[in-house]
Order: structure tokens, then sequence, then C-alpha cells
């Protein structure tokens, strides 16, 4: 046993089990069901406020490992972290005392403005500073260790200079953060700019990864013919990213591993029906790997 | 080639194009600039359209009701390049949608809609406003009644007091309960009402207020004092029901009722403030 005061109570309390992302639709659900599932994880953003929706919070959070995860911190805005929404995450942090705490390699603010969505940084030394520095702005805020996730894209800047992978590498490193390894990403991004997603994850540092994220995309055709794959979040996590997962397990070892399902969300059932799926890849992994995570 | 744009430019440029009424001029300029195809870059604005206007209508959907599914998400569209939200907290997202329905020309004819939007607005604001501790009751037991009507409150930030001059709250119901017969039965003519929404344990309510009651509790949730409140109730009532309803012991009632259901944090007296 290590020593209580010293043991990473915050990212040991998550297991390295299949969990869930808890969206509105299932709060009376699990309330009253009291499902059986590994943890669930929220979106921060929806619990700043008080009331009801911060009650079930608190009581998810009596029964269940809970991570958070944040979409709007705009870890990559040039102009700053919004001082606000940083104090107000850091509050809910210590009120829920969560297993983990996850952010995104993106960014969602300019001129003040939020403009609700994750959107793609160039990958340049300039935004490599500027996201180390707000990673450990908020670290400091938070007083512990944040997971970063990879994004997915549709386009790609010719002024990057730095391969995502590396650039996650590097935040990392210099941050001391995590990688929040969202596999459905590095398929959807691989495919939409002609990386080789397996090339992708043997270059992230194994010991930095916290957590993977599996959901489901969309595939569209454009007017000019080229197909893109969309990060919907709205169906089944897609045969070639539970390959991805597969491969991930076996390099890294199990890790906590989220479903996420946010548009078009359907029965909890079929959340189960994932996690399950997702808990039989990683009980198929070599045992040699549970013992290099343990 | 341009000159390769520093982050915040760039962020500048995404911004405009994203969310603003010129985006789709801007969406071209941006991908010219990048060098992207603009299809690409218009999956980030719907994204980002898409994402605002479903959470207005989470927020107000009454008003979606009343207009319908096509010109909600227009009025919606418009109303996000003019006011784009200043907050990734999205359940913070909608405070000025009243006002703008108020002025949005294609709804004019629909008199009780601003109403309707702002009654939305506070349920939307007692189910998520942060959570206070209410005013202990008795802590003004101690003070020298003299000294009473220069007391003034700090309303509960779940709690929002108004006067419309529609039966909002009837409309309100009956669209959401998608109850004909009262639909059928509303009087749009009836005159103001005032209305109390606050979070309760079994959810939002919304009550409607007398005028003199109304007058009085408005007054203190603008912070102003005791004697100011009573003095504004007293104007607000008829002639004849000064002397029963605008009396000061039945707004006795009124304040002693609104502090037993905690709609109050803080009290202050002569610049101090004691929670």
């Amino acid at each position: 046993m290590s020593d209580p005061v010293h043991s990473d109570r915050q990212a040991s309390s998550i297991p390295a089990a299949a969990g869930i992302g808890l969206r509105f639709p299932h709060h009376g659900h699990v309330l009253r069901a009291h499902p059986s599932v590994a943890w669930f994880e929220v979106h921060a953003e929806n619990y700043f406020g008080g009331g009801p929706a911060r009650r079930t919070l608190e009581a998810v959070r009596r029964d269940y490992p809970l991570s958070l995860h944040g979409v709007g911190l705009s870890l990559g805005t040039a102009e700053g972290l919004d001082p606000r929404h940083l104090r107000q995450l850091a509050a809910l942090a210590r009120a829920i005392e969560p297993g983990l705490v996850s952010e995104h390699l993106s960014w969602s603010v300019s001129g003040g403005h939020y403009l609700a969505d994750l959107l793609p940084l160039p990958m340049t030394e300039e935004a490599l500073d500027i996201v180390c520095r707000h990673v450990q702005q908020t670290q400091e805020a938070l007083r512990r260790p944040i997971l970063l996730e990879n994004p997915s894209s549709y386009v790609q800047f010719r002024h990057s200079t730095i391969p995502e992978w590396e650039f996650l590498a590097a935040v990392a490193g210099r941050s001391g953060c995590g990688i929040l390894c969202d596999l459905n990403n590095i398929f959807v991004s691989a495919s939409n700019h002609g990386w080789d997603p397996s090339r992708y994850l043997e270059a992230l540092p194994g010991d930095a990864i916290g957590e993977f994220h599996l959901a489901g995309h969309a595939e569209v055709q454009l007017d000019s013919g080229r197909r893109v794959r969309i990060d919907d979040h709205g169906s089944r996590v897609a045969p070639p990213v539970w390959s991805l997962y597969e491969q991930a397990l076996r390099r890294f070892g199990p890790r906590p591993t989220l479903i996420e399902w946010d548009t078009a969300i359907p029965e909890f059932e079929l959340l189960l029906e994932e996690a399950g799926q997702a808990a039989d890849y990683i009980n198929a992994c070599p045992p040699d790997r549970h013992a290099c995570a343990a | 080639m341009p000159a390769l744009p520093e982050l915040r430019e760039l962020q500048r440029a995404f911004g405009n194009a994203l969310l603003t009424a010129s985006g789709p001029q801007a969406l071209s300029e941006l991908a010219a600039m990048l060098g992207v195809e603009q299809p690409l870059l218009a999956i980030y604005r719907n994204t980002a359209v898409g994402t605002l206007s479903h959470a207005l209508s989470l927020s107000f959907p009454a008003v979606q009701q009343i207009v319908g599914e096509d010109f909600f998400e227009g009025a919606a569209q418009q109303f996000i390049a003019t006011h784009p939200p200043t907050g990734a907290c999205l359940d913070a997202y909608g405070h000025d949608l009243p006002s703008f329905l108020a002025q949005f020309p294609p709804a004019a004819s629909l008199s009780y809609l601003a109403d309707v939007a702002r009654l939305e607005w506070a349920v939307n604001r007692a189910l998520h406003a942060p959570d206070a501790a209410p005013l202990a009751l008795g802590v003004l037991a101690a003070l020298d009644a003299a000294r009473m009507p220069l007391v003034s409150f700090v309303p509960h930030p779940a709690v929002t007091v108004m006067r419309v001059e529609t039966p909002a709250d009837a409309i309100w119901r009956a669209v959401l309960a998608e109850d004909e017969a009262a639909m059928a039965a509303l009087d749009l003519t009836a005159g103001a009402v005032w209305l109390l929404i606050e979070r309760a344990a079994a959810g939002v309510q919304v009550q409607r207020l007398s005028a003199v009651s109304g007058a009085f509790t408005a007054r203190l949730f603008a912070g102003e004092s005791l004697q100011r409140a009573l003095d504004a109730a007293a104007v607000a009532a008829p002639v004849a029901a000064v002397a029963t309803a605008g009396a000061p012991e039945a707004l006795e009632t009124t304040l002693a009722e609104h502090l037993a259901a905690g709609r109050f944090t803080a009290w202050t007296e002569q610049g101090d403030r004691t929670s």
C-alpha cells in the first residue's frame, strides 16, 4: 500500500473499465434503476449552475466513480483563458471531487465569443506555447493534473510544423498533463487527412495515457465528391475504431474507457451494450498488459 | 502565398466566419486564406450554429412550439449572428432572446411571444441559477421595529418576479401541455399580470401575485428598502383596495411568505450587509 497522503487518489478512483458518458435524457433512469456501470463521465459545463442538475450530479457521484470532461475552456485560445470559466470549473471540481478532469486540444473562444465547437489549432510552436501555458494555468487552478484529449478535425493548416501526435506528447512532457486518447477522433482525423492511425498510436507516450474515448461518427460526401468523416457521436462505435481500440489496449494496457453518445441519444440499454463490448476487449487484453497498467 | 496568420488573427477570422451575419462571405475569405475547401469549414459553422440553436430550443420550448421549428430556427440563426454567446455555459445563453423577439418584425403579430420568452428565461434561471443559502427565518427578529423600513434584501438568484402585459403563464402552460381547450379559453386582453418564478423542491414553480403584492415584491427584488417597496405598493393599489390588500399588514404577510420560501439570501440596513 502506498502512503495515502502521497497516493494518487484522483487518478486511481476511476477504474480501468468501461464507463458511459451520462447525458440529461438518462438522469432519471440512472437515479431510479441504478444500472451496473463501472463509472460515468459528464460534460462539466452542464453543471456549473445549481438546482436539480447539480443535485443529480451529487447523487451520481455518491454511487459511481465520476469524471469531469470540459468542453468549453478553450485551451488553445490565443487571447487567454476566460478566468470566470476556469473559476467555475475549479469550483465544480472542488465540490464534486471527480476521479479525472479532462479537456481538449482545441479552441472555442475568440473575441470574447464562444464558437460552440471544438475548433482545430495550427500545430505551430506558437500554439504549443499557448496550450502548454493554459494547461499549466488550469492545473494550478484545479491543483491537479488534467488529461488532454486529441481532437477530430476536418481541416489542416498549411503552416502547421508539428505532427499532432508529437504536439500532444510535447504538451504532456512540458506541462505534466496526461493524454485522453480518443480512438474515434484518431480514426476520423487520420481518415480525413490521410494519416496512418497506427503510427499516431505508436507515437503517443504510453505512460501519459490516462483514458480512452470511444464514439460513433458519420461519413458525408461533399459536392466536390470528397468524403469526410464527421465526429458526431451519433451512432455505435465503428468496426475500424474497435480495431484501433484493440491495438491501443495491446500497446498501452487497459485504461478507463468511455462510451460517448451525444446526438440522437439512444435508450440507455444500447449504451450498456457498447460498454459491454468495450469491457470484452479489456478482458481479452493479454494479462501482461494488465500487469503493466496496474 | 499570403503571410501566415498569427493564432489570434486566425481565431478572429474563424469567429467572423462561424457566427456573424457576414459568415458566408467571411467563410469564403477564410477558406482562401487557409487554402482549404470552403465546405470543410462550413462543417464547423453548421456545428456551431446547430449547437447554439439547439441550446436555445431547450431553454425556450414553448416559444418554439408557438412559432414552429422552422420559424424558430430562422429566428435563432439571426439571434446567434447578432448576439453570440459570451461564455461556454449554454444554460446561460439566451438572456437577450426575449427582447430580440419583441423587436423581431416577423413575430410582430404575436403580441404575447416576448412575454412567454421572458417567462421561459425565468424558468431557465430557476432551473440553473447557482445554489445559495436562504436567509434564515427570524434573522430580522432582533431588529428594532423602527429600523425595519430601512432594510433591503438580496434576492435568491433562482427567483424572478416580473410583470407581463399578457397572460404568459396561462399561454405557457397550455402550449407545453398541448391543451387545446385551455388555449381556446385564453383572454389576451385580460390585462397585465405579476408572476413569481422560483425553484422549489418539487420543481420550478410559477405563480401569480396580486398587483399590489407584485409591485411591492418587484421593488424588494430590485434591492430597494422596505419603505420604498411599501410606497410603490400603495401607488399600485386601486384606491378602494388600499385599505385592504395594500395595507402594511397584508404586505407584512407577503414579506413573511418570501422569507419562509427562502426567496432572499441576505439583508442590508444602512449599508451593512448581513446574511
